[in-house]
């Protein structure tokens, strides 16, 4: 744990060392979230409620997601980079260390970016999530356990290149998929959408059952929720390590 | 014409994404995520406010999504970071060479890659609306789409030429690419038509070139046969054709001069 | 004790050509061992398998077929255990972060294999003096030139005193002099501990300076196994001769020897030792003409290597 932590610091000494730049892409990342939040306020001007969702509801989704992105393509943002990674032959330098080359390259990399998520979520929780000592708890159990599954649906979709080859390429469509789908009410969708939601493309796990969580705690929901986080989090991990006996160091052998 | 060399870059533009199909497939796959994703919120909401919004039906909304999310899908998404980069690290500069105009060169080369896309994205949301809910409310509309749809592509085009040709004085000026998706998605009546947003808001967006992208196809193709509209595209195209052309020969005056 | 043990080890890779899946064996069956505080050159031509091999044996690579032992661990299944004994340099990947100084990479990896605070920092400077780096340790990595970085690098190799240091390609890039200080660091690094060096390199003045040992893959086959001074004497059939005459002779005819280049009264010679031996060589020159000085010298190893390339395979 020491060593992650000491990994982490220095990723992010890394990310602060061009400030400007810092600066720049946090405050374009916090530009981004108001659009969004601006997004659902004019939505809910015409539209009263959705199934049971109404404009706090949804903003109190939009917190959970904008938090649990800062934590998985923030703070761990080779999450989304694990297939690239394998294909670019760059997990060499991991594997050469005594210690789990998963969780050495989650922390390898801050992406400044997306850290704006991380100050947007929580603060956009205290101004419009009604915040009380209990929904604040459920509000930090919720994101963290949604980046866990969002972590593990990333590192998953993104070994499966060490698998099928290529340039990770389904890892991308998977990450855009995911992060657009948690961006709406879980309830919008219907039938087989939603059985996707709760199976293959977890998003409903990621910011709709937590939102669920902080307005109605249910002991079941939110055994649900862990069980999803554990799932998800152990399947990446398991994928990843089986991808290792195929990982091939980038050797380009194609056309030789 | 087939020999002008905007011709040669146009339809090399359309080789070259035809050439890379898994990259085609991403791109049409993510469309097609996000069609399911607001066809399910319209007909949501439409369902909860008693079945129309602002004169909209789930159906009209349908065709709305469609036109408006298949026409900014079929432009590259970070164009104004591509050109920035090629300025700022000077590749531009080897175009430069070439006794040909540089942007027109470019843009031709984009438009083949984006017809691609969009007849791609276009043709996979027709399938979408017949099998969801049925034809496109109305013939006309549908007829003044499609001319619509193409220059929503190339009013998208230049605007962003015209957005890019700021990092010819401004180092950070690509990373404005975000903030320009970001208004495509409000006041280019990307999200919601614009008739859903605050009269004033939707007043100011009516005054500046973002509509062009994706509402005005949009609304041609939810019924409503506003031919004008064509009339406002047309318009808006050449005076962005014109801006980006004047900020890229200032440019690359400064180029030469800092170059050396 | 043998460091490194190889046997039949095997990588096949898939590929997808034109949409076709076929296997490509980069490794086919190769076997050695290298003993402790041994310095070995691994070399060949590109795409000979070099770099497949060496990262089977740090456990990066999963081997097709074989068994491989270093420090007595299997690589690839005993990866972590084996990696706190063992370092690595490869020339084209960085275990240095750009951004940061060399010192907060070294502080980051002492945690990682698990130093005391107070060794580690007794150690950098340590390796510091040893590989004359220690002012370049604290400027951000990005600013420093490869040279120096791939000093950095080494030292990070090395916080840990590894007891087999695995270089691959480690001079790719670096200008003449500081390919040749680097090579001296290595031979220093293994002189003070003993520490086994295995070094790949398509370049052959990486063995003649540092390496005592040679393997030779081609093709993924082991195609040569020696020590360096046994191979150029076994390997030598030819000898050059540089002699200087005190007058110009006349025409300069002798069996078996060939006249490489003149200039004046200095003379460069081949003779061909299979057919003829240097001695009865030097005989003839020194009787029949007037000889100012001669020597005798033997060709570059890049002509043996090459000699070695060509020969049909076993």
């Amino acid at each position: 744990m020491r060593i992650i932590l000491s990994t982490f610091k220095n990723s992010l000494i890394e990310a602060w060392t061009n400030r400007r730049s810092f600066w720049l892409q946090v405050s374009i990342m916090l530009a981004n979230d108001l659009v969004w939040v601006l997004f659902w306020i004019l939505f809910f001007e015409r539209v009263s409620t959705v199934r049971g969702w109404d404009r706090s509801r949804v903003l109190l989704l939009f917190a959970i997601l904008t938090t649990v992105a800062g934590i998985s393509l923030g703070l761990l943002a080779n999450a989304r980079k694990i297939g690239q990674l394998s294909a670019g032959g760059e997990l060499d330098a991991a594997l050469a260390l005594p210690i789990h080359p998963l969780a050495f390259l989650l922390v390898r990399r801050v992406d400044t970016g997306l850290l704006g998520d991380l100050f947007f979520g929580p603060i956009l929780f205290v101004l419009a999530g009604e915040p009380t000592l209990e929904r604040t708890a459920i509000f930090i159990f919720g994101s963290l356990c949604g980046a866990a599954v969002l972590v593990g649906f990333l590192v998953a979709i993104g070994a499966l290149t060490l698998f099928i080859g290529g340039t990770g390429e389904q890892a991308d469509l998977g990450f855009q998929t995911i992060l657009i789908l948690a961006s709406y009410p879980v309830d919008v969708f219907g039938g087989a959408t939603k059985l996707l939601l709760f199976t293959s493309v977890p998003a409903a796990f990621i910011s709709g059952l937590p939102t669920r969580l902080v307005d109605d705690w249910q002991w079941t929901t939110a055994a649900a929720l862990l069980t999803a986080a554990l799932v998800f989090a152990s399947l990446g991990v398991r994928l990843f390590n089986l991808g290792l006996h195929r990982y091939s160091s980038g050797a380009r052998w194609t056309r030789a | 014409m087939t020999r002008t060399p905007y011709w040669a870059a146009f339809t090399d533009g359309i080789r070259r994404t035809m050439a890379a199909p898994a990259e085609l497939a991403v791109r049409i796959g993510f469309f097609a995520v996000i069609l399911v994703v607001f066809s399910s919120l319209w007909r949501a909401a439409t369902q909860a406010n008693g079945g129309v919004i602002q004169g909209y039906g789930y159906r009209e909304l349908l065709w709305y999504v469609i036109a408006a999310e298949g026409c900014v899908i079929a432009t590259k998404p970070r164009l104004i970071e591509e050109i920035g980069d090629d300025i700022g690290n000077g590749d531009i500069a080897i175009d430069m060479l070439r006794p040909v105009s540089v942007v027109s060169f470019r843009m031709a080369a984009e438009m083949g890659e984006a017809v691609v896309r969009l007849v791609c994205a276009l043709s996979l949301g027709a399938v979408f609306g017949l099998l969801s809910v049925s034809a496109p409310p109305s013939l006309e509309g549908l007829l003044a789409a499609l001319p619509a749809a193409l220059l929503a592509v190339g009013c998208n085009l230049t605007m962003q030429y015209s957005f890019a040709a700021a990092a010819f004085w401004v180092e950070d000026a690509k990373s404005t690419w975000f903030l320009y998706q970001k208004l495509i998605f409000l006041l280019g009546g990307m999200l919601l038509p614009l008739e859903l947003l605050p009269e004033s808001l939707a007043g100011i967006a009516r005054l500046l070139p973002f509509w062009t992208t994706a509402y005005v196809p949009a609304r041609l193709l939810s019924g409503h046969a506003e031919w004008q509209l064509l009339i406002v595209q047309l318009g808006w195209l050449i005076v962005l054709v014109a801006a980006a052309l004047a900020a890229f020969r200032a440019g690359e005056k400064r180029l030469v001069v800092t170059g050396g | 004790m043998a460091a490194i043990e190889v046997t039949n080890l095997v990588k096949r890779f898939a590929t997808k050509g034109r949409g076709r899946r076929s296997l490509v064996e980069a490794v086919s069956g190769i076997t050695f061992s290298v003993e402790d505080g041994e310095r070995l050159a691994y070399i060949g031509p590109n795409g000979a398998g070099k770099s497949t091999s060496i990262k089977m044996l740090t456990g990066i690579l999963h081997p097709t077929e074989g068994h491989a032992t270093v420090l007595g661990y299997i690589p690839w299944s005993e990866r972590r255990k084996l990696v706190r004994h063992i370092g690595t340099l490869f020339g084209q990947r960085s275990q240095l972060w750009a951004q940061l100084t060399a010192r907060q990479t070294f502080r980051l990896l002492a945690r990682i294999y698990r130093l005391d605070d107070r060794d580690a920092a007794r150690r950098i400077e340590e390796l510091g003096e040893l590989l004359e780096a220690t002012t370049l340790f604290d400027v951000p990595v990005k600013s420093l030139s490869l040279g120096q970085r791939m000093r950095c690098e080494l030292t990070a190799s090395q916080l840990h005193s590894p007891r087999v240091l695995f270089l691959d390609e480690p001079t790719i890039g670096l200008g003449l002099v500081a390919k040749q200080r680097f090579r001296e660091m290595i031979v220093r690094l293994n002189e003070e501990r003993n520490m086994t060096v295995f070094l790949t390199s398509h370049d052959v003045s990486d063995i003649e300076y540092v390496a005592r040992r040679v393997i030779v893959i081609n093709h993924g086959r082991i195609i040569y196994d020696d020590d360096v001074s046994s191979m150029r004497r076994s390997l030598l059939r030819t000898k050059l001769l540089e002699v200087r005459f005190e007058e110009a002779p006349r025409a300069l005819s002798l069996d078996s020897v060939e006249v490489l280049k003149h200039s004046g009264l200095g003379y460069k010679l081949v003779v061909h030792t299979s057919q003829r031996s240097i001695r009865s060589v030097l005989d003839e020159l020194l009787d029949d003409y007037s000889v100012a000085d001669i020597s005798v010298l033997d060709p570059p190893l890049e002509e043996i290597i090459t000699e070695i390339y060509e020969a049909p395979q076993r």
